[in-house]
């Protein structure tokens, strides 16, 4: 039989020239959808001069059922070294600082930062999300994620619609999001602007058991809140080869959103100099920061992204204010590169800039009476900062590798009258630079 | 062509959309018409009237009849354009009932191309049998407007004659086009998805056109040697190709060796799906 002796392609072929008048076709080019996607990435960040390290092993896997419906979950582990500012300012004398716990006590030389060096934390977060089409034009999707730290607990739910409309050139979409957050510092949860050990009575006698909720001194073991987010949007085709999308969100947070290890430093508002404490393994006055229990965001978000005919363009603008008295303006670039048809190069810009909390402090002063909120936490200072950076990506019949290199650079600014004194020879805001790099891998199957 | 039939264009000329959706469907009417079994003054009708004189035959028709006769060569008398006769002992649509045993002998007597005199362009057909080019004439349809296509414009075009299907011009904007081999259990629900960038994908074998008597399922695709469905044939089997008319008989004749399917899609080196 010649069906099965020898192959009878060159016959069909050379019989479909005949049928069809014309010279051989291109060989077909087909195959089978790949349901499973998995991305994958290792990211370094470090911070200079010894703060914080972070080493982020992000997995996340996609799996198409059909064309309307996709199960999405990711895992992401970190791990978190190094140290962080714990609020104080430098001094002239050297200062010493104690964990809630008692332990955990730390020194910093004259003119030194004051950094947290016990700062060591590993996060594990999952989060998981179904999408779902609603006939043909409304989609739907429902999402879950929770982390986990030692001493901290996320918990969220989240679900958005999204509906076309005029031909599929406008989609509108609505999405709100629920997390609840138990935070559980060591030593339990200091009472906001009381000093630094002071409310300790310390007994000498350590807790054996070592997991030391704090409750036998009088604090709250843990502290917990929750945030609602509500987002509206929509995405316009402008033309073949343009697109913006708008988005406004709210979100509500309330409890306890204060850095329960933060804290200011108590200054002479004359010399500058730390003013004495009561206890004596903490020779100084500090006071643990104290945020308020309530706080609402808003932010306005506009992208535009444009095709060329062979590369990309994206510009993105983010306006957010919220009632501790932040405002933040963020505006991105990212310009594509398609290098060829398996390489790309992605270069990458974004600026930012915040006003300062309204209750953000340097320090406080002696003579002062002592506010009901304050902070000395850079993040809720005046501050610019920018990022520079390209992302490589490669394509081969394995998958995509993908190398991202970033350069960050913050540059908080110093608040007015924090200048007392022997506090003018200090950078009470120093900047901070940082670098991020991004090893990716992703594929189908 | 008995079947939904769309073509999909990827285009911001406005002429060229509008001429292709126009000779789309004024070539699918055409070559519906002119190979009707049912119209009386088709090709096809002619050839039955002849009653064993000979007749010359258009272009066309004797492109489609060597095609045939080729198929008919390379698949030892399996594939026969003249087996279309058998539908009188199987009716795939409403049967309940396995063919009766006396029918199948009988038609079997006016099936064989060996039995027809073909001599480019006259054929002589005795009288009683019949020619169908129902097996190649959709293929064919959706080659010649892809063909079409491409001769007048580079924007992406997928022509789609009930499943049977040719891609033309550049790969669309999204990479591919996706195709979706429709799920057995669940129809219109796809089990597999195909992305296609160039050539052509075409199916055999149909899930609503077979019939299951006492747990036995016959397809409707049958052996012309033997009046029977192949045994061990897979459900399906999707097949991808230059051309449509070559992805249509590559799957027709892995049909027809039944559970030598697999063996014969692989030693031609091809791209395909079966459904068992």
């Amino acid at each position: 039989m010649q069906l099965k002796r020898k192959p009878v392609g060159a016959t069909l072929a050379a019989a479909t020239c005949s049928l069809l008048g014309s010279l051989p076709a291109a060989p077909a080019a087909a195959q089978e959808a790949k349901d499973w996607n998995v991305d994958t990435s290792l990211l370094y960040y470090g911070e200079d001069n010894g703060r914080v390290e972070d080493v982020s092993l992000l997995a996340s896997i996609r799996r198409a059922f059909d064309e309307d419906r996709t199960l999405a979950a990711t895992l992401t582990i970190d791990s978190l070294t190094g140290a962080t500012p714990n609020g104080a300012v430098p001094a002239n004398v050297p200062q010493t600082f104690t964990g809630p716990s008692g332990g955990g006590s730390y020194t910093v030389a004259p003119g030194e930062q004051p950094l947290d060096t016990t700062f060591l934390d590993t996060r594990v977060a999952l989060s998981a999300s179904w999408q779902q089409a609603l006939g043909n034009s409304t989609r739907w999707s429902v999402g879950f994620s929770g982390s986990d730290e030692y001493d901290y607990l996320h918990l969220g739910l989240d679900a958005r619609l999204e509906r076309d409309f005029n031909l599929r050139n406008t989609t509108a979409f609505i999405g709100v999001a629920y997390g609840q957050d138990e935070i559980k510092p060591v030593g339990g949860i200091p009472v906001g602007l009381a000093p630094m050990g002071g409310e300790v009575e310390d007994d000498g006698e350590d807790d054996d058991d070592g997991d030391d909720d704090g409750s036998e001194r009088g604090r709250d073991a843990d502290g917990s809140k929750d945030v609602a987010d509500l987002l509206v949007g929509v995405t316009q085709i402008l033309s073949r080869r343009s697109l913006l999308e708008v988005a406004y969100s709210y979100g509500q947070a309330d409890g306890y959103l204060t850095d329960p290890y933060k804290i200011l430093s108590v200054v002479d508002p004359v010399t500058g100099v730390p003013v004495a404490g009561s206890e004596d393994e903490v020779p100084y006055l500090y006071l643990y920061e104290n945020r308020p229990d309530s706080r609402t965001k808003q932010s306005l978000f506009a992208e535009w992204r444009y095709a060329f005919d062979r590369d990309s363009f994206a510009l993105n603008v983010r306006f957010m204010d919220d009632d501790w008295g932040v405002q933040s303006q963020t505006a991105e670039a990212r310009y594509r590169w398609n290098i060829n048809d398996r390489s790309y190069l992605e270069p990458h810009l974004r600026w930012y800039t915040q006003s300062a909390a309204d209750f953000y402090r340097t320090v406080l002063f002696a003579e002062d009476a002592v506010p009901g909120f304050a902070t000395a936490d850079y993040r809720l200072a005046d501050l610019d900062a920018y990022t520079i950076g390209a992302k490589y990506g490669l394509r081969t019949d394995r998958g995509e590798f993908s190398l991202r290199l970033e350069y960050y650079q913050q540059s908080p600014t110093e608040s007015p009258g924090s200048a007392a004194g022997d506090l003018a020879g200090f950078d009470l805001t120093p900047d901070m630079k940082a670098v991020i790099v991004q090893f990716g891998y992703k594929f189908d199957f | 062509m008995a079947s939904p039939c769309e073509v999909l264009c990827e285009t911001d000329d406005l002429d060229f959309a509008r001429s292709l959706a126009q000779y789309a469907a004024s070539e699918a009417r055409r070559i519906d018409e002119k190979f009707s079994r049912y119209k009386a003054d088709s090709v096809v009708a002619k050839i039955h009237q002849s009653r064993g004189r000979s007749i010359t035959v258009d272009e066309e028709t004797a492109r489609l009849l060597d095609y045939g006769e080729m198929l008919w060569r390379v698949s030892e008398g399996r594939f026969d354009l003249t087996s279309g006769i058998l539908r009188h002992a199987w009716q795939f649509e409403e049967a309940t009932h396995e063919p009766d045993p006396q029918r199948i002998p009988e038609l079997m007597r006016y099936v064989g191309w060996q039995r027809l005199q073909w001599a480019k362009p006259v054929l002589t057909l005795p009288a009683g049998m019949e020619v169908d080019f129902g097996g190649i004439g959709k293929e064919y349809a959706v080659d010649r407007v892809a063909d079409w296509a491409a001769g007048e414009s580079r924007d992406p075009v997928l022509v789609n004659f009930g499943g049977d299907l040719r891609c033309a011009g550049a790969a669309p904007s999204s990479g591919a086009w996706h195709v979706g081999i429709e799920s057995l259990a669940r129809p219109g629900q796809p089990v597999k998805r195909i992305e296609l960038t160039s050539g052509a994908i075409a199916t055999s074998g149909d899930a609503r056109r077979a019939i299951v008597i006492d747990g036995k399922r016959y397809g409707h695709i049958l052996d012309a040697r033997t009046g029977w469905p192949a045994p061990g044939a897979p459900r399906s089997a999707t097949v991808a190709a230059p051309t449509c008319s070559q992805a249509g008989s590559f799957s027709t004749l892995a049909m027809l060796l039944g559970a030598d399917a697999v063996p014969f899609l692989r030693a031609e080196n091809l791209r395909f799906w079966l459904v068992n």
